[in-house]
């Protein structure tokens, strides 16, 4: 195979057949007379190197002696040799060496071979062999090497990588060294080869991981995640201008590989780990740096201070430091401690780094999408939902102290840098080699003592830093926790810190860390002052609200009071809820819905928790349902405001003492947000509507699972003036439509998924307008008339939907249906006495077919004679009427073009336009061409038109067929000033002219409407509209330039019944149009239908 | 080293269907298809020649790692370039094509170059998947297409210097940020010494440069 090669020599005594084990000896007489590498042999070696992993390889599947003799020859302590020297090629020799070992280990089948290969020991010596890392070229192959060994980890050949003995671990130490390292591929080498340890399960292995490594390596680990954070921060904060967009992209992705990879640790279930993990998230990261920013921003720091304070600049310098420490290989010779100058500033406020609201609840939105491991989400969502004012007594700062000092007292709560570099202090573990840990033996003893403490965990354990910040430092000493066994002793813990108060607590919940928040139900404060909500919300929240009686509205007001007089104790609720206001944009907002959406649908969270916001308050009327689930929601304030008298949290208990529940408060403002965007000018974001709305669906099932008549009466009235809004748009022409189905086909086709959207950092900047900065629609607002009509259309799909959903509905006119069901291809249809045009169809590719064309009422098929029955013919294609494209052919007048598009049904219906045929279709003769051309045309009129009545059903319009509603008909381009007048004159006020007049068709008697016949104009506006579009097929803009004159005719007749506009009041108004629309659906089903059905007179009853 | 830039691949697809076999192949040819003999490795980087300039490509293998998904996306997101590998002999690997490359559009810049491969396309006698229906796949997806085999190294380069020439268009274009390493694009240290640097580059490259030993 191989031509000789100088540098073999002369090519005495080497074997022809590259696999054999001759070949392998004579590769070692090579590698044993080559020991030392220099510029000459350097070439032979690798070579050599490279033909041994090959034969070893080819000696693996076919030759075992061919491993004995590696092995024999202890052939791996050659390479050691090889790659202990520096000489000036090694990094070339080192990299082959390296692939060889990659090969080798890689492609290994035989498990003995492995065993062999990994029993003397070369492979820990190569793994720590420092190697020169800074050559990026040698550390990819390095750190492959690594991650290769790492995915051959079983129960059995770990104990080659560990060893119990000497508490060593080469392949894990070494490797988590490179876990902050520049390049990404590296870091996720890394992370793959945690995990491939982890997983392992050894439980020996897992000991020297958690008391050795783990607290280092993920206070290391937590600590880079809040410094990204911050540049996060940074890079929101600098660019209102979208201008960074990349480089927030890849902040953002960067957050979510993180938040990933302490998931995946998470799910592996290793209780030792978790514990630690979950220790240094919470108290490091999650709550010091997470929550703590939801905390009023002027409450936390001065306006002045930047967002980079020195502590966090100094931090940033040393991490360097240790990094470039880690990077060179060898561990930083001044101690660290050093490196640190204990600093205090005069406000405490100023060293607390911290990020933007809008970041933070984004973040968390992220947190709770992810992990769902329920110590760390539950006890998030406990501090987010439950937590009080009482802990801002002393400030704002001290309010993350508080709970702390409540729930463990050992560690200081606050985002800070590991003391210790990671580097640093593996190696302080390494040293202690007889250092035992008895409390791992004993569980239910905890702790470490402060000085072992200090050595072996690096963060936060300077005694000054401690004293300061933490009220009882005393504890340290005793509860020290840092690596506590298990959530069963976090419990024990706190009963040693409040065990009176406590007790129930921990029982009841075992899996959180509970302080007591007291939650004092009874203690009057101002209404003034509490009660957050604008005259003009309340207004909107009555209007969105139609009640039958005054008592219930005083009793939804009421409860509305309240909860906006107890929500100002939980001051992390709060500014989560306070968000949810969109009156100027919809920016935060949009946050605060992630955040609540993840967190009701974490698995981790427990659902009682939740109940504060999805339960309603237990009064009069709910409080019947007695159900143990309700019963069991109804104790959570009791339980932290009063724990001692909780015994052994029985759920069965009647809700005497009502939970405080933010159900109402929490649907108010979604309404609030759902109302708004039903406005012309809304500033909401169809994704903030979608999500809101999907949260009300959520939040006004209550504890019955069935949503409460207030709520639906709500949701019915937003439907009408969602409908209202979409009609504004409603005319007839072919854009809207085409629009109107595509948006819903684009709804249906992409619902919203909650965990893509956080995925995006372009909504991290505020929301913008223009489709040129590449955000999505949804995701943006609406630019131009045309996007203003797909909002309101989507709005009204939006929040029918939930209307739908609410009463549980079946959904049965979207998506638009076709009055009869398509023929299928292939169909054999009986012709006899159908109006057939014979043509000649020729494609572009030069295909040519006779055919004879048949238009129905939604169809057009090409049909061929079947050969079996005289005049019946089988389907050949069938398409669409309503999205053919028509146009003459200006050579040849017997010619028409035509592009057939497949017609939507049922589930398709979702799908996009999809073209069967563009063809030029040649008919005997001029006059048949005109024929079919009309008939193609009218049908395609005719198949809009009634699609255009479904439409206008939905929407609730007035009159019966499409064109008679060409009054409102507005071009769809004019210019942006034009428009913005008519919207404003014409939004509510002409809708409820529109209602009032709609009874001019029929008449209504006792609830029973009646059809008056309205043949003339329904005739008139057919042939109308048919005529407009034989002249002028295939160019709808066309069209609809011709259209206003009719308009005006209409106008003008309209202008002579009599009508009075009144300001539009839904809330009494919604059972006329509610009425009507049943009318208008009925009648125009039978105007575009069949006349024989007007015999019937009632059409509908209600 | 000296390279004008380093562009980061990844391979992905079912297990089994070649993918370390390719990368091999490709990073060092002279493992030469006998016996049977598979190998194949998860690492591999090689210096290629596009308009005139060096550019060093380093392939990462992520099979093993699908159990866990922090990992399969933070990959996704550090290549520039991906090989979407199915076997032709295995109808299967074919079928979950769709599958990995909504992993791969969802969680990679959008401008990664992604190239369908084909492979074992050696072996026609037990072919499953037809090639016509590989191009159809890839021209609906917007990829190149090409049937490789690993074994007889048909295609191989082609495939790998067809994605790496694609992605040095888009530089020039300016599609690629290529300042930012997120994007799996490097710009290589400048050209300090001109031949000696380039020989250095060549021979560094895991010996592939100096590997065509025929």
């Amino acid at each position: 195979m191989f031509r000789s090669r100088s540098w073999f020599g002369a090519s005495w005594g080497r074997p022809k057949n590259p696999h054999s084990l001759e070949r392998l000896k004579y590769l070692h007489n090579i590698l044993s007379k080559n020991t030392t590498v220099s510029e000459s042999n350097r070439g032979t070696l690798v070579e050599s190197l490279r033909c041994i992993a090959e034969i070893l390889i080819w000696g693996d599947q076919n030759d075992s002696s061919v491993f004995d003799f590696f092995l024999e020859k202890n052939m791996l302590s050659y390479f050691l040799k090889i790659m202990r020297q520096k000489c000036g090629g090694s990094s070339y020799v080192c990299v082959q060496l390296l692939q060889t070992l990659n090969i080798l280990f890689e492609n290994i089948r035989n498990e003995t071979s492995l065993y062999y290969l990994l029993s003397n020991n070369h492979v820990n010596s190569i793994i720590v062999h420092k190697f020169d890392v800074s050559d990026e070229e040698v550390m990819a192959y390095y750190i492959s090497f690594l991650k290769t060994l790492s995915l051959k980890l079983n129960n059995h050949t770990i104990h080659f990588f560990y060893n119990e003995h000497t508490k060593d671990f080469p392949l894990y130490t070494e490797a988590i060294k490179f876990f902050n390292h520049p390049e990404s591929m590296v870091r996720i080498a890394v992370r793959t080869l945690t995990l491939n340890v982890y997983r392992v399960q050894d439980a020996s292995m897992l000991r020297f991981i958690r008391d050795r490594t783990a607290a280092p390596y993920f206070s290391n680990l937590v600590w880079f995640i809040g410094k990204h954070i911050l540049e996060l921060d940074a890079c929101v904060r600098n660019d209102a201008d979208h201008q960074s967009q990349q480089k927030l992209d890849d902040l953002v992705a960067e957050h979510l590989d993180h938040l990933h990879y302490i998931n995946d640790i998470l799910c592996l279930n290793i209780p030792d780990l978790n514990d630690v993990l979950t220790e240094h998230l919470l108290h490091k990261l999650l709550i010091p740096l997470y929550i703590y920013s939801l905390t009023s921003e002027s409450a936390r720091r001065p306006v002045t201070s930047s967002p980079y304070n020195r502590d966090h600049i100094q931090s940033i310098e040393v991490i360097t430091r240790n990094l470039e420490a880690i990077l060179k290989g060898k561990s930083s010779d001044t101690p660290p401690r050093l490196t640190y100058p204990i600093q205090r500033m005069e406000s405490e406020e100023e060293t607390k780094p911290s990020v933007s609201c809008v970041v933070a609840l984004f973040l968390l939105s992220q947190v709770f999408l992810i992990i769902t491991h329920g110590p760390i989400v539950h006890a998030l969502a406990w501090i987010l939902l439950q937590s009080d004012l009482s802990v801002f007594e002393d400030g704002a700062t001290r309010i993350l102290e508080m709970y702390l000092s409540k729930a463990k007292t050992n560690i200081k709560l606050e985002f800070s840098k590991p003391q210790l570099s990671l580097e640093k202090a593996l190696e302080t573990s390494g040293q202690e080699r007889d250092y035992t840990t008895p409390e791992y033996t004993e569980p239910k003893a905890f702790g470490y003592d402060l000085d072992k403490d200090t050595d072996l965990f690096s963060c936060d354990l300077d005694p000054e830093l401690v004293s300061t910040s933490l009220p009882s430092t005393s504890h340290i000493s005793e509860t020290s926790s840092i690596a506590h066994d298990s959530t069963e002793d976090l419990v024990t813990q706190i009963h040693l810190v409040k065990p009176t108060a406590l007790t129930a607590v921990a029982q009841n919940m075992p899996d959180s860390p509970l302080p007591d928040s007291g939650i004092d139900s009874s203690s009057s404060k101002t209404l003034s002052e509490l009660n957050n909500i604008t005259d003009e919300e309340k207004q909107k929240l009555l209007s969105t609200m139609p009640s039958t009686s005054a008592e219930k509205t005083m009793t939804i007001e009421s409860i509305l009071e309240k909860e906006n007089r107890e929500i100002v104790k939980r001051p992390f609720l709060k500014t989560i809820l306070d968000s949810l206001d969109c009156s100027e944009n919809d920016y935060k907002a949009l946050f605060a819905l992630c955040l609540l959406f993840a967190l009701i649908n974490n698995k981790g969270v427990n659902t009682e928790l939740l109940d504060t916001l999805l339960c309603p308050e237990v009064d009069d009327t709910t409080s019947k349902v007695t159900n143990s689930d309700s019963a069991n929601t109804s104790n959570q304030d009791e339980v932290s405001g009063d724990g001692s008298s909780q015994s052994e949290g029985t759920p069965v208990r009647s809700g005497k003492q009502p939970m405080q529940s933010f159900n109402s408060l929490l649907i108010n403002k979604l309404m609030i947000i759902a109302n708004l965007s039903c406005k012309p000018a809304s500033k909401v974001r169809l994704v903030t509507c979608e999500l809101s709305v999907r949260l009300v669906r959520v939040a006004v099932r209550g504890a019955s699972g069935a949503a409460a008549a207030r709520h639906v009466a709500a949701a019915d009235a937003l439907r009408a003036r969602a409908a209202a809004l979409a009609r504004n748009f409603y005319k007839c022409d072919d854009i809207f439509l085409d629009m109107f189905e595509d948006e819903y086909c684009e709804m249906s086709k992409r619902p919203l998924n909650v965990e893509w959207l956080c995925m995006d950092a372009a909504i991290l900047l505020p929301p913008t307008r223009t489709p040129m900065s590449g955000i999505a629609f949804a995701k943006r607002l609406p630019s131009g008339e045309m996007e203003r009509a797909r909002r309101a259309i989507r709005t009204f799909f939006l929040i029918r939907d939930l209307y739908l959903k609410l009463t549980g509905k079946p959904e049965t006119q979207l998506p638009l249906a076709n009055p009869s069901p398509f023929v299928q291809v292939g169909e054999v249809l009986d012709l006899n006495d159908s109006d057939l045009i014979s043509c000649d169809i020729t494609q572009k590719d030069g295909t040519w077919h006779h055919r004879f064309l048949a238009v129905d009422n939604i169809q057009i098929i090409l049909v061929e004679p079947d050969k079996q029955k005289m005049g019946w013919g089988v389907a050949k294609l069938v398409g669409s009427l309503q999205d053919l494209e028509i146009q003459g052919d200006k050579d040849d007048p017997r010619c028409l073009q035509l592009t057939i598009h497949k017609p939507r049904v049922g589930s398709s219906g979702a799908l996009a336009r999809t073209v069967l045929l563009r063809a030029k279709f040649k008919f005997d003769d001029h006059i048949r061409s005109m024929a079919a051309k009309q008939r193609l045309t009218k049908g395609r009129t005719k198949a809009r038109q009634k699609k255009m009545q479904q439409i206008g059903r939905l929407l609730e319009v007035s009159g019966i067929s499409a064109p008679s509603m060409a009054q409102r008909h507005r071009p769809l381009f004019t210019r942006p000033g034009l428009t913005a007048i008519r919207r404003s004159s014409g939004a509510d006020g002409d809708e409820t002219e529109r209602r009032l007049r709609r009874p001019s068709g029929h008449v209504l008697k006792d609830g029973i409407v009646v059809y008056r016949e309205r043949t003339t104009s329904r005739e008139s506006s057919v042939s109308r509209s048919s005529s407009t579009h034989g002249s002028r097929e295939g160019s709808p803009r066309a069209r609809s330039e011709e259209i206003p004159l009719e308009d005006i005719r209409r106008n003008m007749a309209i202008a002579t019944t009599p009508v009075t506009v009144t300001q539009s009041q839904p809330s009494t108004s919604t059972q006329v149009p509610k009425v009507v629309s049943k009318s208008s659906e009925e009648t125009s089903f039978i105007s575009g239908e069949a006349p024989r059905h007007k015999r019937k007179g009632i059409v509908e009853t209600i | 080293m000296a390279y004008a830039y380093l562009f980061k691949y990844i391979i992905i697809g079912d297990t089994g269907v070649g993918k370390s076999c390719l990368l091999l192949q490709f990073t060092d040819k002279r493992f030469q298809p006998v016996h049977d003999l598979t190998i194949g490795v998860e690492f591999g980087a090689r210096m290629i020649t596009i308009d005139g300039k060096q550019i060093k490509l380093q392939i990462w293998d992520t099979a093993g790692q699908e159990a866990f998904r922090s990992i399969t996306r933070s990959y996704y997101r550090g290549a520039a370039g991906a090989l979407l590998v199915y076997d032709i002999t295995r109808r299967d690997t074919f079928n979950h094509l769709t599958t990995w490359l909504e992993d791969a559009r969802q969680h990679s810049n959008s401008n990664m170059v992604i190239m369908l491969i084909g492979n074992k396309s050696d072996l026609e006698s037990r072919r499953e998947v037809k090639k016509e229906e590989g191009e159809a796949f890839a021209r609906e997806h917007g990829l190149v297409f090409m049937e490789t085999s690993a074994k007889t190294a048909a295609n191989v380069e082609e495939a790998f210097i067809n994605t790496a020439k694609e992605i040095y268009e888009k530089i020039q274009e300016g599609v690629f940020d290529i300042n930012n390493e997120a994007n799996g694009i490097k710009i290589g240290p400048q050209h300090s010494t001109g031949g000696g640097a380039s020989g250095a580059g060549g021979a560094g490259a895991g010996g592939a440069a100096g590997g065509g030993c025929c």
